[in-house]
């Protein structure tokens, strides 16, 4: 029985939350004098109203939720990769390189294209995980510096060395990706790409790994209780370097897909205006952390931007509705508000009269 | 040489470097009472753009200043509440912060200006330029002091204020105490919790500040997430100067100088991408060799966030 009552415990929390975001909403959309049903009817539309929005919102699900499983492996653990933007953006750039300058069949090419997207990713990671165990360089600021230098980077290669020279349009991005290394439409003229598979089968895995094997337990017990792991014999540094390598394989392998699913070049900023990044990083907390609920959450926060552009083309409500929803969810989710209240006030109630 | 003997790359470090020197300082508040605080960008950008809500309801540039300080404190409130009395986890609700101001003030740009991208009203005055009397008349180092918007000296003011503050007074111990040991404060009597809610209004004021700073001291204008990454710069300096004013005052200087060298690079056949990579590789490099007093983690540890 109290397992039942935890997980509508758990189910709750997102769902009040939800409530909670569209109410809000609904105020913002009344202050700039909008219709609320409206409005949220041209959201759904937008986002699910038919089979290519659909698939739309499921092409803009497929980076958020790689990366956020990626964030969510490093949240478990215990470390706050927030170097999500950079090792995305490495390895977008890094599969386009790969696609572009390796000879060779387009399987082949398309193949290392997504190796050396995810390695980038997983690397630049890796790097930073390093500095902390060998340095005590605090992670959350070093992965943070280092979006900065691997945004600046990308940006340098594409519009020095690697530029592409042949279009009268002097843009800032690479050749165009011979279509033999294409990542594959899941259908026929509809934007999602078989990037969406990835995303579902690494989601899969990683649920497996958490819940199934050793080193998923390790994993756990070092974000659950540091000294606790410590004391039980878990090698913290070793456990950080691979959490944090697949933590930026997989924002890694968002960019590859990224970049030879839809782009099929590495447009500077391409990467970085649409939000992946950080949206893949509140999938994970709206979730908790857990990976198929990370998909949920990536799938709801993608049809909450797919839905607000739906509302921006028909509607006078500005697309800035879905952040707005989006933050408020997010804040009410991490601060566990109606739950900790409740409890808050009963060990208040328990211990009358003490000050803290 | 006299590309460093340029009394303007010294003068335009200072503009550049208030607004990140305002909310480090605020980060190193919260972060002596235990509380990292993540939410910097958010709560600048807040800042920024409530400095420009309120010189367009008030059209006046004090009452402005106050406008966006007592905005952001609203949000410091509710961010201290959130993680003092809910007791959340620091880093994840600072994240939330910034995510919810880049929300609310892009939606609000469209809400009350009707505008998209960035706002910008010829009319409106932004922070006055200050000539010091005396002090503009040296040679070199009056051109450098002289003729900045107030906050540029009130940041450099707060630096030496918030050390007294810390180091040379009763609430200052206390203030440090709470974060150090939180349990063993309270046994003593210390109103911790008060403490950490006094920290973060402060926080609140001076991120108002540089925020104001930001869209009213060189542009009058606000645009998109103009904090651009500031905050981040500020918790890095929050955590390069261990979070000692002073310390926290010369880290940011360190980023400012490099900011500014580097834009001044960029007339020198240097690609633009390196030159504005320079400060956070050379911020990156201070971490390295600055490194060994861990009071941030110490903090953190107090709060059980991130391990």
């Amino acid at each position: 029985m109290p397992k039942l009552s935890q997980t509508l415990q758990s189910l709750l929390q997102p769902l009040l939350a939800i409530v909670v975001g569209l109410a809000v909403g609904a105020i913002a959309i009344l202050i700039v004098g909008g219709s609320v049903m409206e409005t949220y009817a041209e959201m759904w539309n937008g986002a699910f109203g038919s089979f290519y929005f659909f698939t739309n919102t499921l092409a803009r699900a497929t980076p958020i939720i790689l990366i956020g499983l990626g964030v969510a492996l490093a949240f478990r653990a215990g470390f706050f990769n927030l170097g999500a933007e950079g090792q995305l953006i490495l390895g977008g750039l890094s599969a386009a390189m790969t696609a572009l300058y390796v000879p060779g069949p387009g399987w082949l090419k398309l193949l290392l294209a997504i190796i050396a997207g995810i390695v980038a990713g997983g690397i630049w990671s890796a790097f930073a995980g390093w500095l902390d165990t060998r340095f005590r360089m605090n992670l959350l600021i070093t992965t943070l510096l280092l979006n900065y230098i691997a945004v600046f980077f990308a940006s340098y290669m594409v519009s020095h060395p690697f530029m592409d020279r042949t279009g009268s349009a002097a843009m800032a991005q690479t050749l165009m990706i011979d279509n033999a290394a294409w990542l594959p439409k899941l259908f026929q003229g509809m934007s999602v790409h078989a990037g969406f598979l990835f995303a579902a089968i690494s989601t899969i895995l990683l649920f497996l790994y958490m819940r199934y094997t050793v080193s998923g337990y390790e994993v756990r017990m070092l974000g659950g209780n540091p000294l606790f792991a410590a004391y039980g014999g878990v090698n913290r540094g070793r456990l950080m370097l691979i959490s944090m390598f697949v933590s930026g394989g997989l924002a890694g392998l968002a960019g590859a897909g990224e970049v030879l699913g839809t782009q099929y070049r590495f447009i500077d900023g391409s990467l970085a205006a649409p939000g992946y990044a950080w949206s893949g990083i509140m999938a994970t907390l709206l979730a908790s952390s857990h990976p198929i609920g990370t998909l949920l959450a990536a799938l709801l926060l993608a049809a909450l931007q797919t839905g607000g552009m739906g509302v921006e083309r028909n509607t006078d409500v500005p697309l800035e509705i879905s952040s707005l929803i989006q933050a408020v969810l997010i804040l009410f989710v991490s601060a566990r508000i109606s739950y900790s209240f409740i409890k808050n006030r009963k060990k208040a109630r328990a211990a009358d009269g003490s000050s803290s | 040489m006299d590309l460093l003997l340029d009394p303007t790359l010294y003068s335009s470090m200072l503009r550049a470097v208030t607004p990140i020197l305002l909310a480090a300082l605020g980060g190193a508040l919260c972060a002596r009472v235990g509380l990292f605080n993540v939410g910097l960008e958010g709560l600048i950008l807040i800042g920024a753009f409530s400095g420009i809500v309120g010189n367009h309801l008030t059209g006046n540039i004090w009452l402005a200043l106050l406008f966006a300080m007592l905005c952001v404190m609203l949000f410091s409130l509710m961010f201290a509440f959130i993680t003092i009395h809910l007791k959340a986890n620091v880093i994840v609700v600072g994240v939330a912060i910034n995510f919810l101001a880049m929300g609310l003030t892009t939606f609000s740009l469209r809400a009350i200006f009707n505008v998209k991208g960035s706002y910008r009203d010829t009319n409106m005055v932004g922070l006055p330029r200050w000539d010091i009397p005396l002090v503009q008349d040296i040679p070199w180092l009056g051109k450098i002091i002289s003729g900045h918007s107030p906050l540029v000296y009130l940041g450099l003011l707060m630096v030496g204020v918030l050390y007294v503050y810390m180091f040379r007074t009763v609430s200052g111990f206390r203030l440090r105490a709470a974060g150090e040991n939180p349990i063993a404060s309270r046994s003593l009597g210390i109103r911790v919790t008060r403490y950490q809610y006094g920290a973060m209004l402060a926080c609140g004021a001076l991120c108002g500040l540089a925020g104001a700073q930001l869209s009213l001291g060189q542009l009058t204008m606000f645009s998109e997430g103009m904090s651009s990454g500031r905050g981040f710069i500020a918790l890095v300096a929050t955590m390069l100067g261990q979070a000692n004013p002073l310390g926290v005052g010369a880290s940011s200087l360190l980023f400012g100088f490099t900011s500014s060298l580097g834009s001044r690079l960029q007339g020198m056949a240097l690609p633009t991408q390196f030159t504005s990579m320079l400060p956070f590789v050379v911020t990156l490099l201070a971490m390295f060799f600055f490194r060994n007093k861990n009071q941030m983690a110490d903090a953190r540890r107090s709060n059980e966030s991130s391990r």
